[in-house]
């Protein structure tokens, strides 16, 4: 049994089987096999266009995988349409509906599995409670709220139906940047509170990295890396993902004729591998430090440029840093004086990837 | 995109609504082309009849669509881009022929300049034979100059003034800006628009039928063959024959919309103003739009004082004898709005909801459906109302209702207005909407009937008016259905200007239009919301 943050991962509510998606001649998803931890929050991450949010439709059934299968609790639902699926959705535009007041959006879901008027009052103030608004917003319009607040009631909406899966696409990316701050704390900890499988899509890394127990990274229709945040941002398996988690530099070379280098435009590493072959190398703009000329180290990589531009970024200074006509980004808490910087990265710091 | 197999309901529902519209619109259609057989055609095209109305069409569509579309533009650039005033009075008086029969022009042309016109005869002492080529030629621009109006009215409305502005900031005049900018960003929309236009006169029957004379066009050699020698097979070749011509204009019409457009329909055009143009332009606007709008006035003005005076333009006195000749006559006025009005409504709902199951749901053969959806459109009224007549005129359906068979012609033909508005409508909603209903368990039905049926009520409304306003004022279509019974108001009309029997025919003709803008009006005060109408084609 695996154990992160508290979460018991025994059992496995959803499942994918290499399940495809194609849109034409596009391929939105590709053969993405899955299983999404029982009350966990699970995080789809990846650019835009890399296929999480056709993903997440596919789970809720807007869509139709054209290959593979899904299952919930063992159970095949590719034939479940979706309102028999029990997997409510919280949208990036909020849809909530604008000819209904906010009662009868957090309302409706209860109403087409029939519940008792009483029981369903009762549901709907309890809900909002749990999303924190006050009652007295229940009679108003979703066009009278603010979006933060638009976003609870979206959320409310979709988490008085109980889903089996609660499914969120982008929920915070049309927020201004402190709501997002407030909400992202609320969601994770009111989903923490009611244990809910949780499936949350986001393009934003440092979301992502906060908020989840588990993070899928996508690339080009396919699942890259599935892992704790600590692990996608530590030991990234891809290039793409490396790139992806943190601001990194990214550089293209080569392994050396002697097998025992590699050669990054003039920046050497220490590496073993097949005479000649293509590498991608990355490291994080943190894990450069600037040493002096003659200071020797051991076990890193060793380049020199000339400091070409700091922003001053409050916490940090971020240099761009020319090394043989490459642009190298180097953060640190001081300013950089020096117009010529010799700067060393632990070699444990630096990984290369060959490339395919 | 959802495939709909997984739910029972809404399969019933397609195959419903699919079933009908094969029942109602193509039945009908393929017994028109079939119906001649292939000795039919072989034989009725070697007597070259058709050939002299061929072109005579060809040749009064060229023309008029010229002269339409060049007036059409005139007042549509004045409405969207002068700073004329009195912008709200020619609004309303460019929306006006839009709600009456488009033969009214050549009924009003002939008591203005026929052998007995009040400025003719009693202003000139002239007799002149309006009959022919040059009265058809005028009364076809006057009828349908507003349309294009509309239509390019439209297409100029949706440019982004920002493109223009953007060249008025880098240095163009307003000379240029129309040439560089405005011009070829309008272009596709414009001839989709002149299209359009020459669709409309080129299937027009009322007008040539009453002011044409011997210069038959197709629709009035089709009407002809068939009430004058009971030839059903030539009216049927002629028909066809006229259905492709106008099925030729659709297609291009089509491709053209189907290119790449400049025009942005974001809606966000209106943020900011358009440049001014010059006074110069302004004031040419004005007088040019004040001399269109005093000649519809002087259309409608005329029909008007024709039905409240004895005899025009003879006798001047006053009198109320034509609303009396109506109001003992009035059947065809209350058929005209109890099947206008029945037609309508299902014919909105019917559109909305096939609207709904084309846009938002994935089945197989949507993109047929959605063709035959819009095919009315193209289809010659004549061409529609010979296949009624030919495909329900049986003797095993004379169990069906006359009457009911006018309001379903007039629900099918109007199909194409209401799908139009309900897939602009749909387009306008965001599908989480209904996406977030449907993941909080309803079916896709009751998310149609709970979400987008309320917020779709302008498009429905829209739907519901135009559909209206084309079945209370088409003649074509019904021409060859009605029975002593189930005449409407149009074909009254028609039967009264044939005897000269002038002022009944302005006193139903005034009383059509004036239901029509009444209905305008209470859909309008009812919503709370002004509700334009949904452009055809």
């Amino acid at each position: 049994m695996m154990t992160l943050n508290n979460v018991q991962l025994q059992t496995s509510p959803l499942r994918l089987e290499t399940v495809t998606k194609r849109f034409g001649a596009v391929v939105a998803v590709e053969r993405v096999s899955l299983e999404i931890p029982r009350g966990a929050f699970t995080t789809l991450l990846g650019p835009s266009g890399c296929g999480k949010t056709t993903l997440l439709r596919i789970i809720a059934g807007f869509y139709e995988p054209d290959e593979g299968h899904i299952f919930l609790d063992d159970k095949q639902i590719d034939d479940v349409p979706t309102h028999l699926r029990g997997t409510a959705m919280v949208f990036q535009d909020y849809a909530l509906w604008p000819h209904m007041t906010v009662y009868d959006n957090i309302a409706y879901g209860l109403r087409m599995n029939k519940t008792p008027q009483n029981e369903l009052d009762a549901r709907v103030h309890a809900t909002m409670q749990l999303v924190e608004m006050p009652a007295d917003f229940l009679k108003r319009r979703p066009t009278e709220l603010s979006g933060g607040q638009q976003q609870r009631v979206a959320l409310a909406r979709a988490l008085i139906v109980r889903p089996r899966v609660l499914l969120l696409d982008e929920p915070l990316s049309n927020l201004d940047a402190k709501v997002r701050q407030r909400l992202r704390l609320e969601i994770r900890s009111l989903q923490r509170r009611i244990g809910i499988t949780t499936i949350y899509v986001t393009h934003d890394q440092e979301e992502a990295l906060s908020m989840s127990d588990v993070v899928v990274v996508m690339n080009q229709g396919a699942v890259v890396q599935v892992g704790k945040p600590e692990e996608i941002y530590r030991q990234p398996g891809t290039a793409f993902v490396a790139e992806f988690m943190g601001v990194s530099n990214v550089l293209r070379g080569k392994v050396t004729q002697d097998g025992k280098m590699v050669d990054a435009g003039g920046i050497c590493i220490a590496y073993t591998g097949a005479p000649g072959s293509a590498v991608t190398v990355v490291f994080k703009a943190d894990e450069a430090e600037p040493i002096g000329d003659g200071a020797r180290a051991d076990d890193a990589v060793v380049f020199e440029g000339d400091v070409i531009e700091a922003f001053f970024f409050g916490a940090m200074y971020r240099h761009f840093v020319n090394v043989n006509g490459n642009t190298i980004l180097v953060d640190r808490p001081t300013r950089i004086e020096a117009k010529r910087v010799r700067l060393a990265v632990a070699r444990d710091k630096v990984q290369v990837f060959v490339e395919e | 995109m959802r495939r709909i197999s997984r739910e029972p309901s809404v399969v019933i529902t397609l195959a419903i609504l699919v079933g009908l519209m094969f029942a109602f619109i193509i039945y009908p259609q393929v017994q028109v082309v079939l119906v001649p057989g292939l000795g039919g055609y072989v034989s009725f095209l070697a007597e070259q009849t058709w050939v002299k109305p061929f072109f005579n069409s060809l040749q009064v569509m060229l023309l008029s669509t010229t002269t339409a579309v060049v007036l059409g533009f005139i007042y549509a650039y004045a409405m969207v881009y002068s700073k004329m005033p009195f912008k709200p009075f020619f609004r309303i008086i460019g929306v006006l022929p839009l709600l009456s029969p488009p033969f009214v022009v050549a009924a009003s042309y002939i008591l203005l300049f026929g052998p007995r016109g009040m400025i003719s005869y009693y202003v000139f002492g002239q007799s002149p034979n309006i009959l022919g080529l040059g009265g058809l030629w005028g009364v076809q621009t006057i009828a349908f100059f507003p349309f294009a109006y509309q239509l390019i009215a439209d297409v100029l409305a949706r440019s982004d003034a920002r493109m223009e502005q953007a060249a008025r900031n880098l240095g163009a005049g307003p000379w240029n800006v129309f040439r560089t900018i405005t011009l070829p960003m309008a272009r596709p929309g414009l001839l989709a628009a002149i299209l359009t236009t020459a669709i409309y006169i080129v299937e027009d029957f009322g007008n040539p039928a009453l002011i044409a004379g011997q210069f038959t066009v197709l629709p009035t050699q089709a009407y002809g063959l068939i009430s004058g020698f009971g030839d059903v097979t030539g009216a049927a070749v002629v028909s066809t024959i006229l259905l492709l011509l106008a099925l030729a204009l659709y297609v291009a019409k089509t491709r053209i919309e189907g290119q790449r457009s400049y025009v942005t329909i974001s809606g966000r055009a209106g943020t900011i103003p358009r440049p001014p143009v010059p006074t110069v332009v302004n004031v040419f606007c004005f007088v040019a739009c004040s001399l269109l709008a005093i000649l519809i006035l002087m259309v409608y003005g005329v029909l008007l004082v024709s039905a409240v005076v004895e005899v025009f333009p003879v006798k001047w006195g006053l009198t109320s004898k034509h609303f009396e000749f109506l109001t003992s006559n009035i059947t065809p006025l209350q058929n005209t709005l109890v099947y206008g009005t029945i037609a309508a409504i299902i014919c909105a709902m019917f559109a909305m909801l096939l609207g709904f199951l084309v846009q938002r749901r994935e089945w197989r053969g949507k993109r047929i459906v959605d063709f035959i959806a819009i095919m009315p459109a193209a289809i010659p009224g004549i061409f529609f109302g010979i296949g009624y007549a030919t495909a329900f005129n049986q003797r095993w359906l004379d169990w069906i209702d006359r009457g009911a068979l006018i309001t379903i012609s007039m629900i099918f033909w109007n199909i194409p207005v209401g799908y139009q508005a309900a897939i602009a409508g749909l387009q306008q909603i965001d599908r989480s909407l209904d996406d977030a209903a449907t993941s909080l368990g309803a079916g896709s039905l009751r998310a149609f009937r709970d979400i987008l049926l309320p917020m779709l009520d302008g498009a429905l409304l829209t739907g519901f008016v135009t559909a209206f306003v084309r079945a209370v004022t088409t003649l074509s279509v019904v021409i060859f259905l009605f029975t002593p019974s189930t005449t409407v108001a149009t074909i009254k009309i028609f039967q009264l200007v044939n005897d000269f029997m002038w002022g009944g025919a302005t006193a139903f003709t005034v009383s059509v239009v004036g239901v029509a803008v009444l209905v305008l009006v209470i859909v309008w005060t009812i919503s709370g919301r002004r509700v334009g109408l949904q452009r055809t084609g």
